[in-house]
């Protein structure tokens, strides 16, 4: 092969991927589009968005998100889902994990059928259920309030967080639970002091996956906090918000933005953690 | 085993157990199995939900699901089949695409994949929102500026091009997840097979039809399975760019079980609606399982 036509190949190969980049990149940005014009419109007067959508604000109008703010109480129902997401991870991860380590380290029947009795419901779609489970809720005082709706979580969470620890806690050695035994620690202190802090990258996938899913939840909010205006969550609030601002898309965009805000700063942030935690969930789940 | 016979040892083992598993068994029995065992007791009565004592009609309600007289949950479930097989298919199709891509090594690969990521980060209810402004005031500006006829359609207010609107809005919600999870399937293809392939004379195609994509199988798996589940789930989105219209032609088979419920407060139809819901779902998912595992190649 001549110089020259290898050079020339090379060209062509550097051509080909600047095509490539291009493309890509391209495709990236329509892709994302939807999402800055939302952005984009939730800072123009209400003129504009009717006028042209497409361009860009002349001046920035704040007062649209200071009006959402104030109007759908942004800031207690930021704080209702910290509640509610907190109180949900916590019960999750801790009897998730607890059950976990006991039905792994022994291995008898009745730990076979519990082990079966708390990961089967990954089975049954949230769905089938929630007629009855808000008739249920009504009986037992779970529904209405924050905390109430953060330990609902745990009872739908617990299924496949368990799922999960399990499947790493083969990982760890028995060992280590026997040398802290004839240390005469009880069972619990062992899983508290040894195991448990040797369950972090496990945890963190559970924590990704549920904070996700808690944080962003519609359907069971809506059944259970719809009528108690003080529990709402954010999501919800923002729904019910938009659906009653009918073309005010001014102050709807804003509600909008305000309401992802948490979350796509939170990924901006912590995008490795998230995709990883997101991938291994999907794998082992 | 009787629990006298037991060792000191052995009954110790016991407790720790069922204290250790304790918090679990309740939570989960609370928030699922009560919930599932009424809905199958509803099932088989007429219950406004709120008397206090529901009729016992048998098996009435799974008969008026399936009769002519009110075919709204079997539309529904036409509805749902075809959205999912129109999910699976375009959300498997181009998260894989773009995910040979995004493997590439080039200086914004990470930037890009966060981009196609982001909308899996948002509340699908948002999301519903975001394309109700687009398919609405986006779409009016376009037609103004190109007046290309696509622009002009109504694209949420036309009953079939409402169900592909819903199909592309669910798609592009979950697309980075698919996305992520084939980047990780690609990334665990060794390296050294690709070369020896490349050494055996496959050409770029042959290389990933031949040797890639029979070894992406578990990824395959996993990425069909999941969107499969979530397809047929389909909820939110509904809710909040078309709420099941126009004409109830987008009502999902979880949309329409809500509407029997707590709109029309049939609360034992619609139960009923929700066991049939729950036994497709079951099968659909154990078959789909079962086809992919064994075509999958061991490594």
């Amino acid at each position: 092969m001549d110089a020259r036509y290898e050079a020339k190949y090379a060209a062509k190969k550097r051509g080909l991927h600047a095509a490539f980049l291009i493309v890509v990149v391209l495709l990236a940005a329509l892709y994302i589009y939807p999402v800055f014009l939302m952005v984009d419109n939730s800072l123009k007067p209400f003129k504009e968005i009717l006028t042209n959508v497409l361009a860009l604000p002349s001046h920035l109008e704040w007062a649209n998100y200071t009006y959402v703010i104030e109007k759908m109480e942004y800031f207690r129902l930021f704080w209702n889902n910290v509640v509610i997401t907190v109180i949900g991870i916590a019960g999750i991860v801790a009897f998730s994990s607890m059950a976990a380590y006991i039905l792994d380290r022994r291995q008898t029947p009745v730990t076979k059928a519990l082990h079966t009795f708390i990961i089967t419901p990954m089975l049954i779609p949230f769905q089938t259920i929630m007629i009855t489970l808000l008739k249920f809720m009504n009986i037992i005082h779970l529904n209405g309030t924050t905390w109430g709706l953060g330990i609902q979580y745990w009872g739908f969470g617990i299924p496949m967080a368990t799922f999960i620890y399990f499947n790493f806690m083969k990982s760890i050695p028995t060992e280590i639970d026997e040398s802290a035994m004839i240390d005469s620690a009880t069972t619990f202190q062992t899983y508290l002091m040894i195991i448990f802090p040797l369950l972090k990258t496990v945890t963190a996938t559970v924590v990704v996956l549920d904070v996700m899913w808690i944080w962003n939840d519609f359907l069971l909010p809506l059944l259970m906090v719809n009528s108690s205006p003080a529990s709402k969550t954010l999501v919800l609030a923002a729904y019910n918000f938009v659906g009653s601002l009918n073309t005010k898309w001014h102050y709807a965009l804003a509600a909008m933005v305000l309401a992802i805000l948490p979350s796509v700063i939170v990924f901006v942030f912590l995008q490795r953690y998230i995709v990883d935690g997101v991938v291994a969930g999907a794998i082992k789940g | 085993m009787d629990k006298r016979s037991m060792s000191p040892m052995n009954r110790k083992a016991l407790r720790d157990t069922l204290l250790f598993t304790l918090p679990a068994v309740v939570m989960v029995l609370i928030a699922i199995y009560i919930p599932f065992v009424m809905s199958g007791f509803y099932a088989l009565t007429e219950w406004n939900g709120i008397s206090r004592n529901p009729r016992f009609i048998g098996l009435l309600n799974f008969r008026t699901i399936f009769s002519s007289g009110s075919p709204e949950f079997v539309n529904a479930l036409v509805f749902t089949f075809k959205y999912s097989a129109l999910f699976i298919i375009f959300s498997n199709v181009l998260a894989l695409a773009l995910a040979v891509a995004l493997t590439k090594k080039f200086r914004l690969v990470n930037f890009l994949r966060g981009m196609f990521f982001l909308p899996y980060i948002m509340s699908m209810t948002i999301v519903g929102f975001i394309w109700k402004f687009i398919f609405t005031q986006g779409f009016e500006k376009l037609y103004e500026l190109t007046g290309w006829a696509v622009w002009n359609l109504s694209w949420l207010g036309d009953a079939s091009l409402a169900f592909y609107s819903l199909t592309l809005v669910g798609v592009w919600q979950s697309l980075g997840f698919y996305i992520v999870l084939y980047i990780a399937g690609l990334q665990a293809i060794p390296s050294e097979i690709l070369e020896a392939a490349s050494i055996d004379g496959a050409n770029g195609r042959q290389r990933f039809f031949r040797v890639v994509l029979p070894l992406l199988g578990p990824s395959i798996t996993t990425c069909i399975f999941m969107s499969l589940t979530n397809s047929l789930k389909v909820f939110d989105i509904i809710l909040a760019l078309t709420k099941g219209g126009p004409g109830g032609a987008t009502y999902s088979a979880t949309l329409d079980i809500y509407r029997e419920a707590f709109q029309n407060n049939n609360y034992g139809l619609g139960s009923a609606k929700a066991i049939v819901f729950f036994v497709i779902v079951l099968i659909l998912t154990q078959i789909v399982l079962k086809i992919f595992e064994r075509r999958e190649v061991k490594q």
